[in-house]
């Protein structure tokens, strides 16, 4: 009897080193699935990386990325029933009942590993390996790039590295979810948005417009929280550049659509009757800068998201000169059916007149 | 036997100091009639309360270190306070040398006039300061006065728009104003 050289794949779990078990359990808690407590530790240890991978680490990453990916786009918002723009006409139903499969599939590059590599070989706030992504990102990337933050960025210590790495800061992703964690003086370069309204991105915007109204929802409510009036002015203008982008880029590619959850999130925000803008500024400590015009801006910087209603304003009433023999039409009666529905003009009204309140000649 | 010296160096300055502060807004005055004609309405009454038209045809008015400029085009309001100051800085600065060991005399010399360098720029910034702060307190103080006024001069602009308007529309039947509330009652046969 001869032995085959061809041994029968083992039973039970693939065996990994502990590097690579590191790896998987940190790239597990990056993507939800596991809880901080249980895997900060790992992040904060060093540990010598290995030359390269297993083939069993790469195939149980690539796994865990793909399915995590999908699932946490189906589960934030790719299940419901929505009525986005496909080709600039109104399709009704789930992600994947408007979009076609080439439209939806998710490619990871290089750079995902790359940085789970890094995060698990080195402590991020002590080492003199200043890792970063090179070469551009696939959208699936700039997803997992958005998850991965999303888990860090409760570390205020870790947050601060992410945020100098161009794999966060020029994510659209990224600064679109988090863009007041961006705010610096001399000011951060916005990214450029005109990429998000094609391929795979526009499937991950779509579904993710709930969170993006959660995430502007709660970062709105933690600026009466904000002491200090420099980090309010530089946060207030660091948003304002980035949603001020986004809006000229989704005006561009015809995507009104995709700036739902501005107006989601300012609905809930603007809905109390008696708001004032204490709910942003109250925070704020001592007198402020010394020139009146400088505790103006400031104010006014606080109210960078509210602000964006009037732009969003100005798309409705174009959308109500586009005659029904126009290309546009079927877009802009989505728009004004949306803008309807959110009660769009009261809340630019209101928001309007929080910003008036900080004029000293209001005259109206 | 070393022998200690004073050495006192002493020096004052002259700097010409400023404090400024601005706001601008808008005025919101409602386009009744066609820009041009609200223009020179608002110019009108802006003349009668005392602003001067300025070459590029903005119109001005300076209050002490105050200047208040409309643009009867834009409605664009700009009120600047500034306010400048010739200050005199002295600064005088003491210690003692060695003549037989420690730095030389004028080495000493050198420190001592970093020092009072750094003393005067220090003054200089309280002084800016303080300017900056009278600037700023002038110019809450004109706005209080100046939000008032300009609501009636806009107020006043849209009843002779009205007027106007109402004349091009028909024949003006009744028309009843009261200057102190600003209201203004026009009938018109069409």
């Amino acid at each position: 009897m001869t032995i085959g050289t061809d041994a029968p794949p083992p039973s039970g779990p693939p065996a990994v080193s502990r590097f690579e078990y590191n790896l998987l359990r940190i790239l597990r808690f990056l993507v939800g699935q596991m809880p901080a407590d249980q895997a900060m530790s790992l992040v904060y240890a060093k540990l010598p990386a290995p030359p390269c991978l297993s083939k069993v680490c790469v195939r149980i990453a690539r796994d865990t990325l793909a399915k995590a990916g999908v699932l946490h786009l189906a589960k934030s918002g790719g299940w419901r029933r929505e009525r986005f723009l496909v080709e600039h006409r109104p399709t009704e139903g789930r992600v994947w009942e408007r979009l076609p499969l080439e439209e939806r599939a998710l490619a990871f590059g290089p750079s995902p590993l790359a940085f789970l590599l890094w995060l698990t070989a080195e402590k991020p706030t002590d080492t003199a390996d200043r890792w970063d992504a090179h070469g551009g990102l696939t959208p699936a990337d700039e997803l997992f790039f958005l998850m991965a933050y999303d888990q860090l960025k409760s570390e205020p210590e870790v947050a601060l590295i992410l945020s100098e790495k161009r794999c966060f800061r020029d994510n659209p992703l990224v600064r679109l979810a988090y863009a007041g964690d961006f705010a610096a003086p001399g000011s951060i370069a916005v990214p450029d948005f005109t990429g998000c309204f094609t391929g795979p991105r526009v499937a991950i915007l779509e579904c993710l417009q709930p969170v993006l109204a959660q995430r502007w929802i709660r970062s709105e409510r933690a600026k009466g929280q904000i002491g200090d009036w420099k980090r309010m002015r530089l946060q207030g203008q660091a948003e304002f550049d980035t949603m001020r982008a986004y809006l000229k880029a989704a005006n561009e590619a015809r995507r009104p659509d995709l700036a739902r959850f501005v107006m989601a999130a300012n609905s809930i925000l603007l809905a109390p009757p008696e708001l004032g803008l204490g709910f942003w500024t109250g925070g704020l400590q001592g007198q402020g800068p010394a020139r009146l015009t400088d505790r103006i801006e400031t104010q006014r910087a606080a109210l960078a998201f509210p602000r964006q209603l009037e732009t969003l304003q100005g798309w409705e009433r174009q959308a109500r000169n586009v005659g029904y023999y126009e290309e546009g039409y079927a877009a802009s009666q989505l728009w004004k059916a949306d803008w309807e529905q959110a009660g769009g003009d009261g809340l630019a009204a209101k928001a309007r007149g929080l910003v008036e309140r900080l004029d000293p000649l209001r005259t109206g | 036997m070393s022998r200690a010296y004073r050495i006192t160096v002493k020096e004052s300055s002259t700097r010409e100091l400023k404090g400024a502060d601005e706001i601008c807004t808008q005025l919101e005055v409602l386009e009744i009639l066609p820009p041009e004609v609200m223009a020179e309405l608002l110019k009108q009454e802006l003349l009668k309360k005392g602003y001067t038209e300025n070459p590029d045809g903005t119109l001005a008015r300076s209050d002490g270190n105050t200047t208040v400029t409309v643009n009867p085009k834009t409605f664009e309001v700009s009120v600047k306070s500034q306010v400048g100051e010739e200050v005199v800085l002295e600064s005088k600065r003491e210690t003692f040398g060695y003549d037989d060991v420690g730095p030389a005399q004028q080495e000493l010399r050198e420190r001592l006039k970093k020092q009072i360098d750094e003393d005067l720029d220090k003054k200089a910034e309280h002084e800016s300061e303080r300017l900056q702060g009278q600037a700023t307190a002038e110019l809450e103080e004109k706005l209080c006065d100046l939000q008032p006024e300009l609501s009636e001069v806009v107020n006043k602009v849209t009843r002779e728009a009205l007027k106007q308007k109402a004349r091009q529309l028909g024949n003006i039947k009744e028309l009843s104003e009261d200057e102190e509330t600003g209201s203004l009652t026009i009938k018109i046969e069409v």
